[in-house]
């Protein structure tokens, strides 16, 4: 639930987590329309403007992917009214293709494309900086620092666009998007214009190579007045302190390296950055004035180091550049990287450094490793333990090619059942490859009902028409639940909540051409086996692909909707009696709710049990029993 | 700048306070940080909260860092860490390396299995006494699993810790004691949390109260 300070109509400071400041400052700049697929860290910047769009009237959805997010929010700024696409870092790469070509026409209306990236990779498969992007696509790369500043560099954000008639990328990290920070709050708009007209204009839109070539020349004369304009973004980009030794920093690094320099007692000039590229050369020399060295302080790629590199050699400036010699190229910054980095600079030992881990004598090495898991209730554990049985009773050797949800937890111990993972909707198209060159291994691709509507749907109609024998196994839970439960188009509702289209993956699989598919559930664990077994004989004997559909709520889901119902939610216990220690159910079902005695025999902690059942399916000696009966409607809330 | 919709402001004491918050994914660990926050900001204090979301949240180790006052930059430094706030005994033990020099530990009693097939879980009174070897006194452990389910459930351990580090002083200039009362009172199930957060802090004001670090 986002916070209720975003549709505060009025000036106050609140404390904003850095998605919602970005939702409240494309508020105050009179947004009409929002786009985005759910990625973290990004997920919660369209989350917070569907939730305030229909008090202002704002078209705002969950698009089936980022390609389609930007591509309509482009549609909408040529048309007159201000727009946003929001992803991830690596959405970006789906949207490429769009995101190439928009620096060729233009915008029109205000369009604001952010990407949220992820040094660290806390929730991503890689951490690619985006702010090479601004660079490839000649669209200038607006970063902010944290949640205030995010706010405020929004509204500028599309007031630039606007101007320049060009679109800016805004890319924060995790550390910005979830951070939550005090953000001053100025008015809403009254009127927030959501119609437009479009204007045709074949010469600047319809990039058919006689056009694209002009346009090409357009954009490379407008970028130089985009750079200039650049140096003149205040205050976001400022140049504080003084002194002959000048420390460069943008978004986030701005903040570590001003409290790391402040903490050691250093004076030196800062230039702040908001804008990594194109660098602003007018602002970047007035800083770099009577400096003998220079450090750069950011996160992964050398992009405002080497600019500055290029900017000294075409001035002939006798001045020395670091960087990501100091400061390294992997993860993200921390207040202990940016002082050694800048102690190191200035040829002081890391001894100065100000804050010393305690040494805990190798205790934390000693405790056991808690990875996230898959909830209790997951309909995906019930899946992946129904099809290492199932996999088991046909007696084939699988390769799992995997996908992006929460059931790439499946990679873990007891399951292992995720044998690769590369991108969205990957596990289809590389199970395509796999199963056109494996002969002695059976493929099953396993992807989320999100993910298949994402980059699932081209890689199954690859599979039918060059026939692959593979299985596709999609997990249906109906919603897009790692990111927090947003609906996609198999849910059957918007973005607003309000009843939509619900595709099913099923109907779907048919009408594309495939011939065996399966429907099942999950939390019947024979039932489920004996299906994916069938499907899999299918894919060995005939050699063509098969789909199979696990259809069950997500947990969190379903018990939220419960409660909400107040519908009674049943509660399993173990009879202790009955137990013979056997551990199938912690050990081999992993079931967080069930935890280990003493003796070995298990115990259910009815804090975290949702009362799915499968236990008591698991449970080889019918040990595990309902000691707390269901409501009415509780079948109903797990679809 | 003025902080706050409204309400009065306290001086900004040039004082900063980095607060470790660390958990199981699901324990309450952002509510928690967002209780203190919008307190300390409601008086004109700075407050920022760095947090985790997404896939490393299912279950998962997790740690939110609060840093309240004159601070700048989102995450605490390793060694930096004032109170680290522990809702879960082995996550609080793997995160003493943290703390700084006269650093406080606040941590539930609570142990909860990770979902790992052939978990052996650590004893828990050996544990204790190892987490005393690295801290000596600075080591609070709050009895919160008995005071949460006499509040309502295990799901209030995050307000009896609330609640026990309101009364252990190490807030003072920051964050208000009432303020944060009255936060609590304005929580869903508020009757439960406003409980736990008594019971916490009537256990902690007779045990621990102690000085700003």
């Amino acid at each position: 639930m986002p916070s209720k300070w975003l549709l505060f109509p009025g000036r106050a400071t609140a404390l904003l987590l850095g998605n919602e400041a970005i939702a409240r400052g494309a508020l105050e700049a009179g947004i009409g329309f929002a786009s985005a697929y759910p990625g973290t860290p990004s997920t919660e910047i369209v989350e917070s403007l569907a939730w305030a769009a229909q008090k202002f009237g704002i078209h705002v959805e969950w698009s089936s992917n980022e390609k389609v997010a930007l591509e309509a929010a482009w549609a909408a700024s040529v048309s007159g009214v201000r727009a946003l696409a929001a992803m991830k870092h690596v959405g970006l790469n789906v949207a490429a293709d769009a995101f190439m070509s928009i620096g060729y026409t233009g915008v029109r209306a205000g369009l604001v494309i952010v990407s949220a990236g992820d040094p660290g990779m806390w929730s991503s498969q890689n951490e690619q900086d985006n702010r090479y992007y601004g660079l490839l696509g000649y669209i200038p790369v607006f970063e902010p620092s944290d949640p205030g500043e995010a706010k405020e560099l929004t509204v500028k954000a599309f007031e630039f666009s606007e101007e320049h008639e060009h679109a800016v990328l805004m890319i924060t990290t995790t550390r910005v998007s979830h951070v939550r920070g005090p953000v001053e709050l100025k008015d809403l708009p009254k009127n927030f214009k959501t119609k437009g007209w479009f204007d045709k204009d074949p010469s600047r839109f319809t990039l058919v190579p006689q056009n694209a070539r002009a346009r090409r020349e357009h954009l490379v004369s407008k970028w130089e007045a985009i750079r200039d304009a650049l140096s003149n973004l205040q205050p976001f980009n400022r140049i504080e302190g003084d002194g002959r030794i000048l420390i460069v920093a943008d978004g986030v690094s701005y903040l570590y390296a001003s409290e790391a320099a402040e903490r050691l007692g250093i004076d030196a000039r800062m230039l702040k950055l908001a804008t990594p590229v194109p660098l602003p050369k007018k602002l970047v020399l007035k800083a770099l004035e009577d400096v003998d060295k220079v450090l750069v302080v950011e996160e992964l790629e050398p992009i405002v180091e080497n600019q500055i590199k290029a900017l000294v050699a075409e001035e002939g400036l006798d001045i020395e550049v670091h960087g990501k010699d100091y400061t390294g190229l992997t993860g993200e910054m921390t207040l202990e990287r940016a002082a050694r980095s800048i102690l190191e600079f200035l040829g002081r030992g890391a001894v100065d450094i100000p804050w010393k881990p305690v040494d805990d004598g190798g205790l934390a090495g000693k405790l056991p490793p808690r990875p996230p898991a898959m909830c209790p209730g997951c309909p995906h554990r019930a899946t992946y333990y129904a099809l290492r049985r199932a996999v088991n009773a046909a007696r084939v050797k699988p390769v799992y090619s995997g996908d992006i949800g929460c059931y790439s937890l499946g990679v873990l111990p007891p399951f292992r059942e995720q044998d690769m993972l590369i991108e969205m909707g990957g596990s289809v198209g590389a199970g395509h490859g796999f199963a056109k060159v494996l002969d002695k291994q059976i493929v099953i691709s396993i992807i989320g009902d999100s993910t298949f509507f994402h980059a699932g749907l081209p890689a199954l109609a690859n599979a039918v028409y060059n026939r692959s024998p593979q299985l596709v196994l999609v997990l249906d839970n109906r919603v897009t639940a790692m990111t927090g439960e947003q609906p996609n188009p198999g849910t059957g509702i918007n973005a607003y909540g309000e009843p939509a289209p619900m595709l099913k993956v099923e109907d779907i699989a048919r009408a594309m051409g495939v011939e065996k598919v399966v429907v099942f559930d999950p939390f019947k664990i024979k039932e489920a086996t004996k299906a994916l077994k069938e499907a899999i004989e299918y894919v060995r004997d005939k050699r063509a692909p098969a789909v199979a559909v696990a259809r069950r709520a997500c947990a969190l889901e379903a018990t939220r909707r419960a409660r909400r119902a107040g519908i009674k939610q049943p509660l399993y216990q173990v009879i202790d009696d009955k137990c013979t220690a056997c551990g199938v159910c912690y050990n081999a079902f992993t079931c967080p709710a069930i935890e280990v005695k003493e003796n070995g025999k298990a115990w259910i902690n009815p804090d975290l049990c949702t009362g799915c059942s499968v236990c008591a399916e698991v449970c080889p000696f019918n040990a595990i029993v309902k000691v707390v009966e269901e409501g009415e409607g509780w079948d109903d809330v797990w679809f | 700048m003025t902080y706050g919709s409204s309400g009065g402001k306290l001086a900004l004491t040039g004082r900063s306070l980095n607060i470790l918050i660390t958990g199981v994914g699901g324990q309450g660990l952002i509510t928690l940080a967002t209780l203190l926050a919008e307190t300390a900001i409601y008086r004109g204090v700075k407050a920022l909260i760095a947090e985790t979301h997404g896939l490393s949240q299912r279950g998962g180790s997790v740690e939110v860092h609060v840093r309240l006052g004159e601070v700048k930059a989102p995450l605490i430094p390793q060694g930096g860490v004032d109170v680290l706030l522990g809702l879960e005994l082995i996550e609080t033990a793997r995160r003493l390396k943290t703390l700084s020099e006269d650093g406080v530990v606040l941590t539930t009693d609570i142990m909860l299995r990770p979902g790992l097939p052939g978990v052996k879980l650590p004893d828990k009174t050996s544990l204790i006494e190892s987490m005393k070897n690295v801290v000596g006194d600075r080591l609070i452990v709050v009895p919160a699993s008995k005071l949460a389910r006499e509040a309502g459930g295990l799901l209030y351990a995050n307000t009896v810790m609330l609640g026990a580090l309101a009364a252990s002083g190490l807030l003072d200039g920051l964050v208000d004691v009432e303020d944060l009362k009255a936060a609590v009172a304005r929580m869903k199930r508020a009757e439960e949390n406003m409980k736990a957060f008594q019971l916490g802090f009537d256990y902690c004001a007779a045990t621990c109260r102690r000085g700003n670090p």
